[in-house]
């Protein structure tokens, strides 16, 4: 470090404060903070349907899709006008193990979106007509989807960890989706959308304990039991031979190397947080001062977690241009290796164990970014406590545990590689790392 | 059923305002703070009066390529100092090129405000460009450039094709990612001149949102940028634009894109206009959600369209954050089956009736309540506050408008919005580019 440059002081420590944590009588559990810089309010109601719990191809797709559309008391225009007269905005997202509405307002409106959000949850009609505009509209998206290059490298990548585990699925095809109708997305509704297995997390301009009272008239009525679920656990898989996806004309490769790892919660996962920020977590990590600022081989290299309940899946790659697939490959797999196999520098450790302890007390700063926080852990079965106590567990990992668990996780040798580039320039100078498996990039099924 | 009556939508929105500080050095860097002293948390930006429209001729996409210098060492602070100082902090950094700014910034645990200011001073007064970095970031950038733009379907879709057609003039109507024979043709010496053309301290904005007191913050930019000498700022750029006076048409050939899509450019409104809030309202009137105009009857009616959306400036910038002239652009995904002559035709009678009839009250109150929660969830973010001040600051010298935006948007009448509509968004008025699967 260059003289003269003021030093850092301590990352401040993160204070929450204690949620409201309550539990109604129908066993819907119901976390709210009071944040109330602006007046606003953020919601997020979390149930277990994500799309490895929707057996039937493409129903969970549809589910998330259709939900917004009807409920027993108003039509899809109705909802949205309600809905944008409170300043008030839903969105459904979704990953393999979770569903989550996460839904905001002016805070005066605080009652009239928590009403709003128990129509959809309790009472979602899924008209038919509605479903069958949602499976065009999922068709024509997974269409433009398939066209990208990151696409079949993402599904090839799956296949190959996680083979016939539900996480593995493909997404679903033309036919799958033309296949599934209205009555199998309400009765996925009916079974996953039950109060005991559901959870929400309120932040915002409120007075928590009258939350609880308008939660409680608008939530009360939900009835049923049952509804959890979860994936079965991950087995590793030893790879096969590198994947390329013969994508012609293409102008630069998707080179991904991914493996499988233990979820929030394992004792290697925070080890494994602070190799994965060294190897490839940002603008300080080994991959962008190699490919990017050494060689300018790419603009983004990266490591990204895929945070599954069963697992996290790993992949660390970047999009190079053609002309230096090979040798950006090289560097790749010479970064997996160096981390498992060699101690990082004290400096590079200090600056991780920084870097993840800050942007952490960065992200719950707002409303959103709070709400977003808490009811991620909720899905782990996780609380507040887990991001006040973050920095102290991290802070007593060393060296060597960074090292283990990137020789027990990430190193090269468990890794499935898929790359996605034009074949006919490539092919031999990947040929040259070991067998080849050749495919062809489908454009629609 | 509807859980909002009449009554209720008639109840005054609570009012929430931010304390705004603006100071200036004498050296005329700006300094605009908005403390939240209880926050463990601060967002340092610092914005360049200068963007993709001042690039010059025969050196397109050297703005954007500039940003990535701009992150290459500086006297005091070697190529990675910069990278590795924040993330020691436990913050996050970006920089980001407009048509008219381009902006830096650092989120940190404010007890790295110190270090931060060190950096940011330490590259406005003395950057360091080699031909090593020059050369290491050409290339970074043409991968940039390939894999968000040739490496993609609808790759440049449409902020990107979309102005070289909508204008005439080279500053408004060039390749702001930059042809790659210019970016090859770059040099040392062009950067040089480019940093000491435009990021002159009077040419800034320093933005400190968060934790810190303003008084404190004040002494601390002193402390770092006082001491940096003025230089000459440019003069103001003549940017100004013809209205056209009739629809343009642009066919595009996308061999990568599965389905087609279209995009329509309006003139849009500055700020300031009468019509220039009026018209940002009018985006959501027409294309916010299901019950929107478009989607009521182009998506859900007519099934013309498989979605559409559209904003002043869409999809790169907002409403805010332009100081030349600018589009309202509107984006969809067409049926196939659908020809754009039917799309626009259907598109030209709504956009008619907005301006002979208006919007209606609820669906008038209905986009301000969004604008103004969209607003709140904004500025709740100190990145997002920080945004917002630096582009009122440097595109409009005003930062104070934060405060005021949300009164002047709750005064917007539906008449205001027919008007609006029957001045700008008329077909004579647009620029519409055919985005098509294929090759020829």
């Amino acid at each position: 470090m260059s003289e003269g440059i003021p030093a850092l002081g301590p990352v401040p420590r993160l204070r929450l404060g204690r949620p409201l944590r309550t539990e109604l009588d129908n066993q819907l559990s119901l976390t709210v903070v009071a944040r109330t810089a602006v007046p606003r309010v953020e919601l997020h109601l979390l149930v277990p349907a994500g799309t490895v719990l929707a057996p039937v191809p493409a129903s969970g797709e549809l589910l998330r899709r259709a939900l917004l559309t009807g409920t027993a008391h108003r039509d899809s225009v109705t909802l949205t006008g309600d809905l944008h007269s409170i300043g008030g905005d839903l969105q459904v997202a979704q990953d393999e193990d979770v569903l989550m509405i996460q839904g905001s307002a002016l805070a005066e409106y605080e009652a009239e979106l928590y009403e709003l959000v128990a129509d959809v949850a309790l009472h979602a009609t899924f008209p038919a007509a509605e479903v069958a505009a949602e499976r065009v509209r999922l068709a024509e998206g997974l269409r433009m989807a398939r066209s990208t290059p990151h696409f079949p490298a993402g599904e090839t990548l799956r296949a190959l960890v996680y083979a016939d585990h539900p996480y593995g699925w493909p997404t679903p095809t033309d036919g799958q989706v033309r296949r599934c109708g209205a009555p199998i997305v309400r009765e996925l509704h009916r079974r996953r959308f039950r109060p005991g297995a559901a959870q929400l997390t309120v932040v915002g301009a409120v007075d928590p304990r009258r939350s609880v009272a308008r939660v409680r008239r608008a939530f009360g009525d939900w009835r049923g039991r049952g509804g959890q679920g979860r994936a079965p656990a991950v087995r590793h898989r030893p790879p096969g031979p590198l994947t390329l996806i013969d994508r012609p004309g293409s102008v630069q490769t998707v080179v991904d190397l991914a493996v499988s790892t233990p979820p929030i919660g394992h004792p290697d996962h925070l080890p494994l947080v602070l190799a994965t920020t060294i190897l490839g977590g940002g603008m300080a990590s080994r991959l962008f001062r190699n490919l990017r600022e050494r060689h300018g081989y790419t603009y983004g290299p990266r490591t990204q977690g895929d945070s599954h309940l069963r697992d996290i899946l790993v992949v660390s790659g970047a999009e190079v241009r053609t002309e230096v697939t090979g040798a950006a490959y090289a560097e790749l797999l010479y970064e997996l290796g160096r981390l498992a196999t060699t101690d990082v520098s004290a400096e590079e450790l200090e600056g991780a164990k920084r870097y993840v302890t800050g942007t952490r007390l960065i992200g719950v700063q707002t409303q959103a970014g709070l709400a977003g926080s808490l009811a991620s852990l909720g899905a782990h079965g996780l609380d507040h406590r887990y991001l006040e106590t973050f920095a102290d567990r991290i802070g007593r990992i060393g060296a060597a545990d960074v090292r283990a668990v990137a020789a027990r996780h990430l190193a090269p040798g468990r890794a499935q590689t898929v790359m996605v580039g034009d074949a006919k320039r490539i092919l031999d100078e990947v040929r040259v790392f070991g067998p080849v498996t050749l495919r062809r990039a489908t454009r629609s099924r | 059923m509807g859980t909002v009556s009449p009554a209720r939508a008639a109840t005054p929105v609570p009012v929430h305002e931010p304390q705004v500080e603006v100071h200036q050095l004498a050296n005329g860097l700006r300094l605009v703070v908005s403390p939240e002293p209880s926050s463990p948390v601060v967002a340092v930006g610092v914005f360049y009066r200068v963007g993709f429209r001042l690039e010059p001729q025969g050196q397109t996409g050297f703005a954007h390529l500039f940003e990535h210098l701009m992150f290459q060492g500086s006297a005091h602070a070697a190529k990675m100092v910069h990278w590795d100082l924040v993330q020691n902090a436990g913050g996050v950094l970006n920089g980001f090129t407009r048509h008219d700014y381009t902006a830096y910034f650092e989120v940190v645990p404010s007890s790295a405000l110190e270090t931060m200011c060190y950096l940011e001073a330490d590259r406005m007064a003395a950057l360091d460009i080699t031909e090593e970095t020059l050369q290491n970031q050409r290339e970074v950038v043409k991968e940039e450039v390939r894999v968000n733009v040739l490496n993609q379907p609808y790759g440049g879709f449409s902020w990107l094709e979309l102005p070289q057609h909508a204008f005439s003039r080279y500053p408004n109507a060039h390749n702001f990612y930059g042809e790659f024979s210019d970016l090859e043709r770059a040099t040392v010496a062009d950067a040089r001149r480019f940093y000491d053309a435009h990021y002159a301290p009077g040419n800034a904005t320093m933005v400190l949102t968060g934790g810190i007191d303003p008084d404190a913050a004040l002494a601390v930019v002193e402390r770092h940028f006082g001491g940096i000498p003025a230089r000459p700022v440019p003069p103001e750029p003549d940017l100004s634009e013809p209205l056209p006076t009739a629809r343009r048409r642009v066919l595009h050939r996308d061999p990568q894109a599965p389905v087609p899509r279209i995009a329509v450019g309006y003139r849009m409104a500055p700020f300031g206009d009468r019509a220039h809030l009026p018209l940002t309202l009018a985006a959501d009137i027409l294309t916010d959600g299901r019950a929107s105009r478009l989607h009521r009857r182009m998506v859900r009616g007519d099934q013309v369209l498989l979605d559409v959306a559209a904003g002043p400036n869409f999809p790169i910038g907002d409403a805010l954050d332009f100081r030349g002239p600018a589009l309202w652009t509107l984006e969809a995904t067409r049926r196939p089956e659908a020809s754009a002559e039917r799309v626009l035709q259907i598109l030209d009678a709504e956009m008619d009736r907005l301006g002979a009839d208006g919007p209606t009250a609820e669906e008038l109150v209905r986009a301000q309540r969004r604008w103004l929660s969209a607003h709140y969830a904004w500025i709740d973010s100190l990145r997002g506050r920080m945004t917002v001040l630096g582009t009122l600051d440097a595109v409009h010298r005003d930062p104070r408008q934060l405060n005021r935006l949300p009164a002047a948007v709750a005064a917007v009448t539906p008449e205001d919005v027919a008007q609006a509509a029957r001045e700008w968004l008329r077909p004579e008025r647009s620029t519409v580019l055919d985005w098509v699967p294929g090759t020829r």
